[in-house]
């Protein structure tokens, strides 16, 4: 089964293009990471994959179903937004609260270690939270509900990079417990080198190249990512 | 998905709670007074204030339950966070309507219980509840409104996703339709019935208004026993045509001295002496239960469209 299959997926805004004619079939069991520069559709590709919009044309599918196509699809997929949006008037225990009561497959003793583990004071209001700290919040929800594929919007770019680094280490480990994929986009090379094991680089709305880390710097005789990447990005300019 | 709503409205509904505490309190007070009155009509001012007010609470509940449900998860971007929970959207919205719908259906309900019990009395003495004013602030129509008022903020917040403009709009239109419903449309639930009435200088003198700014020859403010009267003709001459302008400023200008007494004197005998009548539609006060189901089913229709209309929106629209 695939993670991600996309056929001449097509997203316009009123005037602008964000994706154009994608083709993609992301095999499961990787972490995923989406790059490319600023605009280049990486958003509007994860929002498509979690159903928060609509493909203008093309068809998309996510875990061999169309995005949220229902309370048990929405059950397998966790998603991280960027910005990690919480309640600011409800405390981390509620929170976690709210994902027992909207999760049938919510996994409260995963939940509470890894609050504890992260140092979160369940008695906390969400608003009151540093960024790292609700971006730790925002993964534990999307993560106890034990979904079989992680979704991360830019989840570590407000980070400082001690909290980044630590946000990092437990979206791995998550990865790890659950035996999930996981696709996070970013547009630090550096985090998609540490933590992802398949690369997909967007430019211009469309898929410049798609494949395993490990065979695609073989493949070009790079031998850092950061250099595959900009080759590809800077290819993507010119055309 | 109904408990998240209750813990998100807690604040809210606590809110609602004390003002609605404080308002039965006064009204089941102002009850007893209006029970225990040798003339209860005394309080007919007091209620005149009240059906007022109680116009504005389908505007308090829209804008301050209904417009920030769904705008503020818009604004503050946690309709991605809640969305992507095992809830599907078009479930999410349901029962956050159902839950604050009903509270709002509820909390009208009861306070027009108690408004309706407090007046009977006054009611009773001055025959006015089928009034325009009066009519709105007794029986079940109360409650259409509140989940009229609800809906639409809800769903207006769902379509411009800002809190604040939600709120001041929805208030302002909820009043609107306050005013508008009861003036075009509800003198034509049922067909109307006419009669048409002598003005003698007594009936002149009953009434609360005599001529229009323009000078035309306009009565208002009759009143009909057992009835609500809908709409009231110019005065008229046997013949059955309108008085004449210049007829109608000669008595209202230069009506000759006679001493009469009466709210408009000279000008009533006058104008009594021109053998003139006025035709009449009207709503006898029988109709007043059927009026407030058909309102009711009238407001319950409309919130329902709206219901209609956020499900559409909701499946359809685009919220990165």
């Amino acid at each position: 089964m695939h993670t991600l299959r996309a056929e001449r997926l097509t997203k316009r805004y009123r005037r602008r293009a964000a994706l154009v004619d994608c083709d993609l079939a992301v095999p499961s069991g990787h972490i995923v990471g989406l790059v490319g520069p600023n605009g280049a559709g990486k958003s509007t590709l994860l929002q498509l994959a979690c159903g928060l919009i609509a493909p203008t044309s093309g068809t998309l599918e996510v875990l061999g179903a169309r995005p949220a196509a229902g309370a048990a699809h929405l059950g397998r997929v966790g998603f991280v937004a960027q910005d990690t949006p919480v309640y600011p008037s409800f405390s981390v225990a509620d929170h976690l609260r709210m994902g027992a009561w909207l999760n049938p497959a919510w996994d409260a003793a995963l939940a509470e270690r890894r609050i504890a583990e992260v140092g979160l004071d369940p008695a906390q209001k969400a608003g009151r939270l540093s960024g790292g700290q609700r971006a730790q919040l925002a993964l534990t929800i999307a993560a106890a509900k034990r979904p079989e594929l992680l979704i991360f919007d830019e989840p570590a770019a407000a980070l400082d990079p001690l909290a980044r680094d630590a946000f990092l280490r437990s979206l791995v480990g998550f990865v790890g417990e659950l035996g999930a994929s996981a696709v996070l986009s970013s547009h630090l090379l550096g985090d998609v080198e540490q933590v992802c094991d398949y690369l997909i680089v967007l430019g211009a709305g469309r898929v410049q190249v798609a494949g395993p880390v490990r065979q695609l710097l073989a493949d070009h005789r790079y031998t850092t990512l950061e250099q595959l990447v900009l080759a590809y990005m800077s290819g993507a300019v010119a055309r | 998905m109904i408990r998240m709503s209750l813990r998100q409205f807690r604040l809210s509904a606590l809110a609602g709670a004390v003002l609605l505490t404080l308002a039965t309190v006064y009204l089941l007070r102002l009850g007893g007074a209006t029970h225990a009155a040798r003339l209860p009509a005394d309080h007919h001012q007091t209620m005149l204030f009240l059906a007022g007010g109680s116009g504005l609470v389908p505007a308090f509940i829209g804008a301050f339950w209904g417009a920030p449900l769904i705008a503020r998860e818009l604004e503050t971007g946690t309709h991605r966070l809640v969305w992507n929970q095992s809830v599907p959207r078009r479930r999410w919205l349901a029962v956050k309507l159902a839950v604050v719908g009903l509270a709002s259906m509820a909390a009208a309900g009861l306070l027009s219980a108690a408004l309706t019990w407090a007046a009977t009395p006054v009611d009773q003495a001055t025959g006015d509840r089928f009034s325009t004013v009066m009519f709105g602030a007794r029986g079940i129509a109360p409650i259409g409104y509140a989940a009229f008022g609800f809906v639409l903020g809800a769903v207006t917040g769902l379509l411009l996703r800002r809190t604040l403009a939600t709120m001041a709009l929805v208030f302002l239109a909820v009043i609107a339709v306050q005013v508008a419903v009861p003036n075009l449309l509800r003198p034509h639930y049922l067909p109307p019935e006419r009669a048409t009435v002598a003005m003698t200088a007594d009936a002149i003198n009953r009434a609360r208004m005599l001529g229009g700014i323009t000078g035309g020859p306009i009565i208002g403010g009759l009143e009909m026993p057992d009835a609500w009267i809908t709409s009231t003709s110019r005065l008229r001459t046997a013949d059955g045509r309108v008085l004449s302008d210049a007829a109608f400023d000669t008595c209202f200008s230069h009506a000759p001295q006679t001493g009469a007494t009466g709210t408009f004197g000279d000008i009533a005998v006058c104008l009594g002496r021109l053998d003139l009548h006025v035709d009449l539609a009207y709503q006898p006060n029988r109709r007043f239960w059927p009026f407030q189901w058909i309102e009711l089913a009238l407001y319950l229709g409309a919130a329902a469209l709206l219901v209609a209309v956020g499900r559409w929106r909701i499946r359809r629209g685009t919220f990165s």
